[in-house]
């Protein structure tokens, strides 16, 4: 099935995929100069685990190993859920910040479907309120996929695809992780989810 | 905000005479006799993509559904698995590939997975519990939480400029054109609802399905778009 791959791979549509550095002129260091690397959206994942829905925001990745996590205290990221009326109208936003307290780092977790306040604590570890797990820190970036094999065949027009090599290895991502009861979103209609990211004071490209 | 409605099908105005062609391909699906060139023949066949958008590719879904508006979908109600969610584990980009370019009801939504197109897994092991994603590779610093009076920018929601969104993987990415790129990642799924888009997304659709035609033939594996 190597022709297969060829073909797929002989466009050049899908070597941002899933959103890593996209949009390009804002994220991508091959494209602008400022890159914001702290609001690049990675991927986002969501299932049911148990009786609770389990979301995954990954961004500011891929990285290599031993760099540190990106926190960013002017990027504002923002989990949007749609469980009622229009699948595009979100009636929950869960919002996430990152503070400093001295130079340890701390994450703001607001929007949260249990009604309480904010929710509060450092990087790295669990946070935990009414049923709801929540933690902020840097991971093995979760996503798999041939970039560098895409890349040679560009270049070279010839098929340069192995589905043994993952562009991914041995990187890392910045994550958010959140479980919530699955009591505390289901309305009876498909949940509907997107993430968004947005920087205090405007782009910085 | 609220002028999104379902759309069961399209109905988009495909008639989308692209002349790729460039090595003059030959019409007519022959395999041909002549001198071979070095690159792959390109098709000068445009195709309509219409039935892709208009499969199922989930319970109660369509292709053209699940890409507008930009979400990621979670009935709780049915078994987990991309495009219902979508787990860590899930080959969320070759299944994404299969209900785009492949007839789903010849072959399996899982059709590019079990080749696999891409790796088909992921380099560590998720874990089974919170948080599930596999610790960093290497040994970067600051992994020691700390801290307790945390300072955060107390600034209004509308003091943000929005950088970047994502919902379906790969939707963004792939069907929205460079010249896009921007614009989509500044709306919302509510502006996805009002078909600001559609078009755009069905001309990329058609762009590589014309592109892509000749060497997915040769995999045997059906094609959900039609020639024109």
């Amino acid at each position: 099935m190597a022709f297969a791959a060829t073909a797929f791979w002989a466009s050049d549509w899908r070597v941002r995929a899933a959103d890593h550095f996209d949009p390009p002129a804002r994220t991508d260091p091959l494209v602008t100069a400022t890159p914001d690397k702290a609001a690049d959206i990675a991927d986002l994942y969501t299932w049911q685990q148990g009786d609770s829905v389990v979301i995954v925001l990954t961004f500011a990745g891929p990285q290599t190993a031993n760099l540190p996590a990106t926190y960013d205290p002017d990027v504002l990221y923002t989990i949007n859920i749609s469980n009622a009326g229009a699948p595009t109208d979100p009636e929950i936003q869960i919002r996430w910040k990152f503070g400093k307290d001295g130079q340890n780092t701390g994450v703001e977790i607001d929007g949260l479907p249990d009604g309480g306040g904010p929710l509060i604590g450092p990087v790295e570890q669990t946070l935990s309120r009414n049923g709801i797990l929540a933690r902020a820190g840097l991971y093995d970036d979760p996503f798999f996929f041939d970039l560098q094999g895409f890349r040679d065949s560009k270049a070279s027009g010839n098929l340069s695809i192995s589905k043994d090599r993952n562009f991914f290895n041995g990187q890392n991502d910045t994550a958010m992780v959140i479980q919530i009861p699955t009591s505390m979103l289901n309305k009876g209609t498909v949940l509907n989810m997107w993430a968004t990211t947005a920087r205090f004071g405007g782009q910085l490209s | 905000m609220t002028r999104t409605h379902r759309w069961p099908l399209l109905a988009l105005p495909l008639a989308l005479p692209l002349a790729l062609g460039a090595c003059g391909g030959g019409g007519g699906g022959s395999s041909s006799t002549s001198t071979p060139v070095t690159p792959p023949p390109t098709t000068s066949t445009s195709f309509n993509v219409q039935p892709c958008l208009d499969q199922v590719a989930a319970p109660g879904q369509t292709v053209a559904n699940l890409v507008i508006p930009d979400t990621l979908k979670l009935d709780v109600s049915q078994p987990n698995g991309f495009p219902n969610g979508r787990q860590l584990s899930d080959p969320a980009i070759d299944i994404t590939l299969a209900f785009l370019f492949l007839d789903l009801t010849k072959t399996s939504k899982m059709a590019l997975a079990n080749l696999p197109l891409d790796p088909a897994g992921n380099d560590l092991p998720f874990r089974p519990a919170f948080p599930y994603l596999a610790a960093p590779q290497g040994n970067p610093p600051g992994l020691t939480p700390g801290g307790v009076n945390f300072v955060f920018r107390n600034s209004p929601v509308s003091s943000y400029v929005q950088v970047d969104r994502m919902g379906m993987p790969a939707v963004a990415t792939v069907l929205i054109s460079t010249a896009t790129k921007n614009g989509y990642n500044d709306d919302s799924p509510a502006v996805d609802g009002t078909r600001k888009y559609v078009s755009v997304i069905a001309q990329d659709l058609t762009d590589f399905t014309n592109e892509l035609e000749h060497d997915v033939a040769k995999t045997g594996l059906p094609l959900c778009a039609k020639g024109l």
